[in-house]
């Protein structure tokens, strides 16, 4: 949680102690900044207004740095412009104090859920990106075109060379991914964020 | 009197002497006029000159025509004298003609004629310069000595010599000089007064005088006539000569009842009457031969004459001093009185005192109780009494003037404001003569700046309900915040119960802050309102620091939502002033606010504030806001100040105007000034004296 004033920081400190949640407070964004980067599920009870980088500000700022810090603003006085600001930039909600320790309770479990939630998509994206970079090149290549839904032939014609060596990078490209069939190989580029290859000669596809 | 002096034709003249007029306007019918009163004058003057003349004795007793041409002379400006000689001379003619003179005599009398009139009016001209009165000794003595004396006396030689030159008459050259100089110094003496005392003012003299003025004028008249005439005919030669001075009394009763124009008047029915009956061969001059009794008439009327225009003149001046006097102090006693003024004196020497009348009603002083610094202090209010008697006896120790401002007590409870300025006068010993001074009572005045000071104090307070108007948003962010922690303590107490494990050490804490939390609340408030209330206007010792830190308190949440950054430089040891603090800190609001506001079109990253205070050298405090915005109009930076003036597409353009009032009241100065990239409001403030005790209400 970050905010300027020491009473609400110690108040909601113990609101979400009482609820069950590990609370960290800072006096500040650029405190915040400052703590090393914590990899578990986070939520971010942000105020808008602090001397020096305020919320919005911070929030512009953990999503540059590509954390998966899910925010919850409170505000003082909370005004529209703002307000949609910070959901559109991806806030959970947006609470003007004094707000109900419910809705704030369950602002901060929608955003753990969330993180939760990111967090496991951030892992499976690992997980095969780490598989995709054990590829060489022309595997990496053939993968683009399979997953495009070409045949051997297809590519084979694409790539100039024989189909026979093109059935070769795909079994190898196979095994590297751990996969038996092309659903599952496209599910696995798809993780990993690998798109399909560019082709230039549509005619032929069908 | 009137009557000669209408006859004479001069009435026209009267108004003359009163307005200087320019020369063109003498060049108008008003020149006609005088040339025509001249040529009459002179020629009636020749026929009763005729008339006055001793027969069988040649010459005139009384020579009017010279006299005529001198009055008429001394009457008007040197520009116009060529016109009154040339008037005269027709009448000269005219007058001559009539006797069986040769026309070369007739021309050059007529020269020696103007040279004597020149002489006299040349000499009195050159010698006073505002217009010829008889009223002041001077003028008469130089009147007597050059016009009356010297004149005759010159211009006689010439008429001689003319005589003598022509082969006209058989007599001597100094007989005729010596009957023509005393003919005519007579004349002077008679006439001339006559004619420039009435013709100057007289006539609207006589229109303005009372009736009962009147009435005497008229008895005199008639008594003098009387008199002059018991003496002149009823007398026999051989009446004692003693019995000339009957008319005496009558003429000094003219001189000093009505100045010189009695004076004069009163001498020519003298002369008038003296040389008729002579003429006729009554009274004590008709007893040796004509020119026997010529002269004698002559010294004894020149005898007359003389103290008695001299008397007139002193009585004048002295009547006149008398007046100015007079009109000097009901100036100075009428604005002492609508000054408020009290004038006062105690003499230590002689046992007196004295105070004007307005100042014992004011201090409840009987009117001849004695004056004295202990009766004085006895009327001062109480409070003021101690500082009252010390300025006082400061003067008295360094011999130096007081003022001091203090409260009168009176009997009834009412209390009046006097300013007090006096200082002890010494003696040649050094001693302490007297003391003087003047009190003011200035009650109204310190009474109107009261009602001043309320009207402004309204007006400072709608200023800071809309300054308040204006943090509305701020203000509720900052009091949310005490809410939010209380609302989430109470929560976080709720949530714990019903977990049934209450820890009693962080309940203690929990309920703690709470209570902070809630005073926090309350002080917000409190302060919103303290600022917004109607202010009783007491001032007290303020610290300005303390005030920038409240100040800075209350605008936390605008400047937090504002981006901008406010740095301090606030003087340690900084003394206190004596101020109201609800109005600093209004003007120091209102200072912030416009800084912020001239900064709306900065960028974030530069907008700063930057308030410092200092200690001044001439003991005073100075406070500075400085912004990096817009700054101040380049032409004039004052602008601001003025009512109404306002960037601000809402603002009402009082609120700089407020501060420099407010800042003015508390004795200090309010500056703007255009610095670097921005703009440098700067106040200062009288640090509190230490010995200042006085409650300002």
């Amino acid at each position: 949680m970050v905010d300027d004033d020491q009473s609400v920081r110690r108040g909601l400190g113990r609101l979400f102690k009482s609820a069950g949640y590990a609370a960290e407070t800072f006096a500040s964004a650029e405190d915040y900044l400052a703590r090393e980067i914590f990899e578990g599920p986070i939520c971010l009870v942000l105020d808008v207004r602090m001397p020096g980088l305020n919320g919005l500000g911070l929030q512009e700022t953990l999503e540059k740095r590509g954390a998966c810090e899910q925010i919850v603003f409170i505000t003082g006085h909370g005004d529209v412009s703002t307000a949609t600001q910070a959901m559109k930039s991806g806030a959970i909600d947006f609470l003007t104090k004094p707000f109900d320790d419910v809705e704030l309770i369950e602002a901060v479990k929608l955003a753990f859920e969330r993180a939760k939630e990111q967090l496991h998509k951030r892992g499976e994206r690992r997980e095969a990106r780490g598989r995709i970079e054990k590829l060489t090149p022309r595997e990496f290549e053939v993968l683009r075109f399979v997953i495009m839904g070409l045949l051997n032939k297809q590519i084979a014609a694409e790539l100039h060379t024989a189909e026979k060596t093109i059935k070769v990078h795909r079994g190898r490209v196979m095994q590297k991914l751990r996969v038996t069939s092309v659903p599952d190989l496209v599910r696995v580029s798809q993780r990993a964020g690998v798109s399909p290859a560019h082709n230039p000669h549509k005619t032929k596809i069908n | 009197m009137k009557t000669l002096a209408t006859a004479l034709g001069l009435t026209g003249l009267d108004s003359r002497s009163k307005t200087q007029r320019t020369d063109a306007q003498f060049f108008e019918w008003r020149v006609v006029g005088i040339a025509l009163c001249v040529f009459v004058g002179y020629y009636l003057g020749a026929k009763i000159g005729f008339a006055l003349t001793l027969r069988p004795h040649p010459v005139s007793v009384l020579w009017p025509p010279n006299s005529i041409l001198l009055a008429a002379l001394l009457l008007t400006p040197v520009r116009v004298w060529w016109v009154i000689l040339l008037a005269a001379f027709p009448a000269h003619l005219a007058a001559q003609l009539q006797s069986n003179v040769p026309p070369a005599m007739i021309l050059c009398w007529f020269i020696s004629n103007s040279c004597e009139a020149l002489i006299g009016a040349g000499c009195v001209r050159f010698l006073i310069d505002r217009p010829v009165r008889f009223d002041r000794l001077g003028n008469v003595g130089i009147f007597i000595f050059f016009a009356a004396f010297l004149g005759p006396f010159l211009s006689s030689f010439v008429d001689a010599a003319f005589v003598a030159i022509n082969h006209f008459g058989g007599d001597s050259y100094w007989r005729v000089w010596r009957i023509r100089f005393t003919s005519n110094i007579l004349a002077a003496l008679t006439l001339v007064p006559l004619i420039v005392t009435w013709v100057a003012d007289g006539i609207a003299w006589l229109w303005k005088i009372r009736q009962a003025r009147f009435l005497e004028a008229a008895l005199l008249l008639i008594a003098l006539l009387s008199v002059n005439t018991i003496v002149f005919y009823k007398l026999g030669p051989s009446a004692d000569s003693a019995l000339l001075c009957l008319p005496v009394p009558f003429l000094i009763w003219a001189a000093v009842r009505f100045g010189s124009r009695g004076a004069s008047a009163a001498i020519c029915t003298l002369t008038f009457l003296a040389i008729w009956s002579a003429g006729h061969g009554y009274g004590p001059f008709s007893t040796r031969s004509a020119e026997e009794n010529a002269l004698s008439i002559q010294m004894f009327l020149i005898v007359m004459s003389v103290p008695l225009l001299l008397l007139a003149a002193v009585i004048e001046e002295r009547g006149k001093g008398a007046m100015t006097l007079r009109e000097r102090e009901d100036r100075i006693s009428l604005a002492a009185e609508s000054a408020n003024l009290v004038f006062w004196s105690i003499n230590f020497e002689r046992k007196e005192s004295w105070m004007s009348d307005k100042g014992r009603a004011i201090f409840n002083f009987g009117p001849d109780e004695p004056l004295s610094r202990e009766l004085f202090l006895s009327r001062v209010h109480p409070e003021d009494r101690d500082a009252v008697d010390e300025a006082i006896e400061h003067a008295r120790a360094e011999s130096q003037t007081f003022e001091i401002e203090y409260r009168l007590l009176r009997p009834d409870g009412d209390i009046r404001w006097l300013i007090s300025r006096g200082r002890y006068v010494r003696n040649d010993r050094g001693g302490i003569r007297e003391l003087i001074g003047v009190a003011i009572d200035i009650t109204a005045q310190v009474e109107a700046d009261l009602q001043l000071g309320l009207q402004r104090e309204e007006m400072a307070r709608m200023s800071r309900v809309s300054s308040m108007g204006e943090l509305t948003a701020s203000l509720a962010h900052e009091l949310n915040q005490p809410l939010t922690a209380i609302a989430s303590n109470a929560a976080a107490g709720r949530r714990l119960l019903a977990q049934g494990s209450p820890d009693p050490k962080m309940f203690k804490e929990l309920l703690a802050d709470v209570a902070t939390d809630a005073r926090r609340a309350g002080d917000i408030i409190h302060g919103i309102h303290h600022f917004v209330r109607k202010g009783e206007g007491t001032r007290c010792r303020v610290n300005l620091n303390e005030i920038v830190r409240e100040v800075l308190r209350l605008l936390h949440s605008d400047l937090l939502g504002r981006g901008t950054a406010v740095e301090t430089e606030l003087a340690p040891n900084l003394p206190s002033v004596d101020a109201d603090p609800v109005q600093l800190q209004q003007v120091l609001l209102n200072l912030l606010m416009n800084s912020l506001e001239a900064m709306n079109d900065t960028s974030a990253a530069s907008r700063r504030v930057v308030i410092s205070t200092t200690c001044q050298p001439n003991s005073s405090v100075a406070v500075s806001v400085r912004d990096y915005g817009s700054g101040l109009p380049a032409d004039d930076a004052d602008k601001v100040f003025t009512h109404f003036y306002s960037t601000k597409p809402n603002g009402m353009g009082m609120g700089l105007t407020i501060v420099r009032s407010i800042v003015e009241a508390h004795g200090g100065k309010l500056r703007a000034e255009n610095v670097d990239e921005g703009a440098r409001f700067f106040f200062t403030l009288p640090v509190t004296r230490k010995s200042e005790t006085r409650e300002v209400a």
